[in-house]
């Protein structure tokens, strides 16, 4: 099933990319443009996926026959609990990248390893102490070996 | 060739060089022994932090990873049965039993000579053929070099993943992702969709640490793999192992076995020089040789000696093989010679066949900072070997916040932009759902490295002379794409032949 939707989707995007190719100013190059290497590849990349898609749906037309599917409540819950911590950590890694540039560096990736280790393991208070001592320490340490050592100008937000 | 060595060895034989291979090494072990932690992962994450070095200790450093890194797996797949790394599974088949009928130090040390000693083969094999290949890559034009190129994105795709139609799409996804930004030849930008940001391109760094670091994260938080990850702590809580190596007696045992050590490495050293395929492949391959070509093959599997220097010998001497197309082609074999590329032209360096005669003392430096890791791999293994057992320990609700840390940092210092971390959420993403959907990483990865050269090449051939057929009349071209055919049919024929022999299995 995900196969066909990430075939269809790379046709897609070989569609938009063979379109955009052909309005691409042409220099004096009579023979191969700035677009036409993108085309080719884009031809090839929906030719395989249409190769993919056909071969998964005729296997899913086959194996539909057998078995009873449970019912979408019920998958999406399964769904959830499988990969509850890769979307919460995606978001919350999001979250992060986005207030880096107001906060700054130091302030966002302490919180940020703090509440993505509590987020991912235990609770305890032991846990709770070592992942706050990890997060000051790998964050200063990050910092100060970059800005001292390779000279990289970290954000610094508004606290530093 | 003399003046590569001389070169090589005025490069690496500083105290200041000896000591950052010497840190990779340390860091490499590492990372193959943390479970959840990869090769290629520290090599990426280790790429920031040689950006303000001379090309030649940036180099020095990765290569340290890369070889401590192969043999760290040893460590874990001995001891509790767990390869901590995909290169060292075959390992587990033997030194896992050896392990458990007592003798866990022998194990050990028989593990790490044979990694040393494979080494030392295919370094032997690197500096004595990847001279030769690059003088005969420097006769191939621009019509070569793109068939060249086509053939390694096909066997990439046909060696690595469930299905060569899969590796085919991954490659050319990353050729695409490589097309956002300016024309190679002329500067016109493209696929930028008026976002600023897409004008420069899509930085390979970014799409790097995106798809080999984020991605792996990603995988290792699911529900499953977070149960067997608490199943495996359980188990090695268990296990307090006490161990003597005894370094000299274990030499002469691996030493005894001349033939499964040449032959293993050997096999590992040509595995590592095609694309694509690596350690993971090469341990496996070597054992099962070393098994057919054995005088007792039923002792395999029941913790034999040759086993143990079969797999390590395999997986070790990779580094070498690896290295030959990267240094002589500028075609990079796997993710991490992908990186150590990205790392030479971040320093202004263009790999290719004429790397080796404009800059032989990079290329020297590249084999002697190969041979120095190896031996640095040898003393810290048997020095430390207690020591890094302990780091096994390290739980992922710290690991993964940390290394996404790393992973921000190492995006930012790049270009030091906000918006490449946005790129790097969504490569990591993507990278998450082709492992999802076993779409294998390692061609899409090599199709950003290859596919703005594969451009160039075909458009300045098209442009030295429009007639198409020359990539079809030019003998060495000509044996590429055959190659390139040849490669994808044997695929197919050995997927319809193993499903034709499930089937009659079944029936």
């Amino acid at each position: 099933m995900g196969e066909i939707v990430i075939g269809l989707a790379l046709i897609a995007l070989g569609l938009v990319i063979y379109f955009q190719s052909t309005d691409f100013p042409a220099l004096s190059e009579v023979h191969l443009d700035a677009g036409s290497f993108p085309q080719l590849v884009a031809v090839l990349l929906i030719l395989l996926s249409l190769l993919l898609v056909i071969k998964k749906v005729f296997e899913l037309m086959r194996s539909k026959s057998t078995g009873e599917q449970p019912s979408a409540g019920e998958r999406f819950r399964e769904f959830y609990w499988e990969y509850r911590l890769v979307i919460l950590t995606l978001l919350v890694f999001l979250v992060y990248i986005f207030i880096i540039q107001f906060i700054g560096f130091v302030v966002s990736t302490i919180a940020f390893i703090i509440f993505t280790g509590l987020l991912v393991g235990s609770r305890a208070k032991k846990d709770i102490l070592v992942i706050s001592i990890v997060s000051v320490a790998v964050t200063l340490g990050t910092y100060f070996f970059f800005e001292n050592v390779l000279n990289v100008r970290f954000p610094s937000g508004i606290f530093f | 060739m003399m003046d590569l060595f001389i070169l090589g060895i005025a490069e690496v034989f500083q105290w200041r060089i000896l000591l950052i291979i010497l840190v990779g090494v340390i860091v490499g072990i590492l990372a193959g022994l943390i479970p959840g932690f990869t090769v290629a992962m520290a090599i990426v994450l280790t790429l920031p932090l040689t950006f303000g070095m001379d090309p030649v200790s940036g180099v020095a450093a990765m290569i340290g990873v890369f070889v401590g890194g192969m043999s760290g797996g040893l460590i874990t797949a001995a001891l509790l049965g767990i390869p901590g790394t995909p290169s060292s599974i075959a390992t587990t088949f033997d030194a896992y039993p050896m392990a458990q009928n007592g003798e866990p130090g022998k194990a050990l040390s028989i593990g790490i000579w044979a990694s040393f000693l494979s080494s030392i083969i295919s370094f032997v094999l690197l500096v004595s053929i990847a001279p030769q290949i690059s003088r005969f890559a420097l006769m191939m034009g621009p019509w070569e070099m793109f068939s060249l190129i086509v053939v390694s994105l096909t066997i990439i795709a046909s060696v690595t993943g469930d299905s060569i139609v899969k590796g085919l799409i991954a490659g050319l996804f990353g050729i695409l992702i490589a097309t956002v930004g300016a024309d190679p030849i002329s500067g016109i930008s493209r696929f930028s969709f008026d976002l600023q940001t897409l004008r420069a391109g899509i930085p390979f760094l970014v799409v790097l640490i995106g798809m080999f670091a984020i991605s792996r994260l990603l995988v290792s938080l699911e529900r499953k793999e977070m149960d067997k990850d608490d199943a495996k702590r359980a188990e090695e809580k268990l296990k307090d192992v006490q161990f003597v190596l005894r370094p000299i007696q274990t030499m002469l045992i691996v030493l005894k076995k001349p033939g499964t050590l040449f032959g293993s490495s050997a096999i590992g050293a040509i595995i590592g020089a095609i694309p694509g395929a690596g350690g993971s492949i090469a341990n496996i391959v070597a054992y099962d040789q070393a098994k057919k070509w054995s005088k007792n093959p039923e002792k395999f599997g029941t913790g034999c000696e040759e086993g143990v220097i079969a797999s390590e010998a395999g997986n070790n001497s990779t580094v070498g093989g690896d290295l030959i197309p990267t240094v002589a082609l500028g075609i990079p074999g796997s993710a991490v010679t992908a990186v150590l590329l990205s790392a030479l032209m971040v320093h202004g360096i263009t790999p290719g066949p004429l790397l080796i005669v404009n800059e032989p003392n990079v290329v020297g430096g590249i084999f002697f900072a190969f041979l120095v890791a190896s031996f640095w791999m040898l003393i810290t293994q048997f020095l430390g070997m207690r020591y890094f057992m302990k780091v096994t320990q390290v739980p992922v609700q710290v690991l993964v916040p940390v290394i996404l840390v790393l992973c921000v940092v190492g995006t930012f210092v790049l270009n030091n932009r906000f918006t490449d971390l946005y790129i790097l959420i969504v490569m990591g993403f993507i990278g998450y759902l082709f492992t999802k959907y076993d779409f294998s990483l390692a061609p899409a990865i090599i199709g950003v490295i290859l596919g703005p050269i594969a451009e160039v090449n075909l458009r300045r051939a098209v442009m030295a002379d429009p007639e198409w057929t020359l990539f079809l009349t030019r003998p060495i071209s000509l044996t590429f794409l055959v190659l390139a055919v040849l490669s994808i049919l044997f695929t197919v024929w050995q997927n319809y032949r193993t499903n034709y022999r499930l089937k009659k299995n079944i029936s």
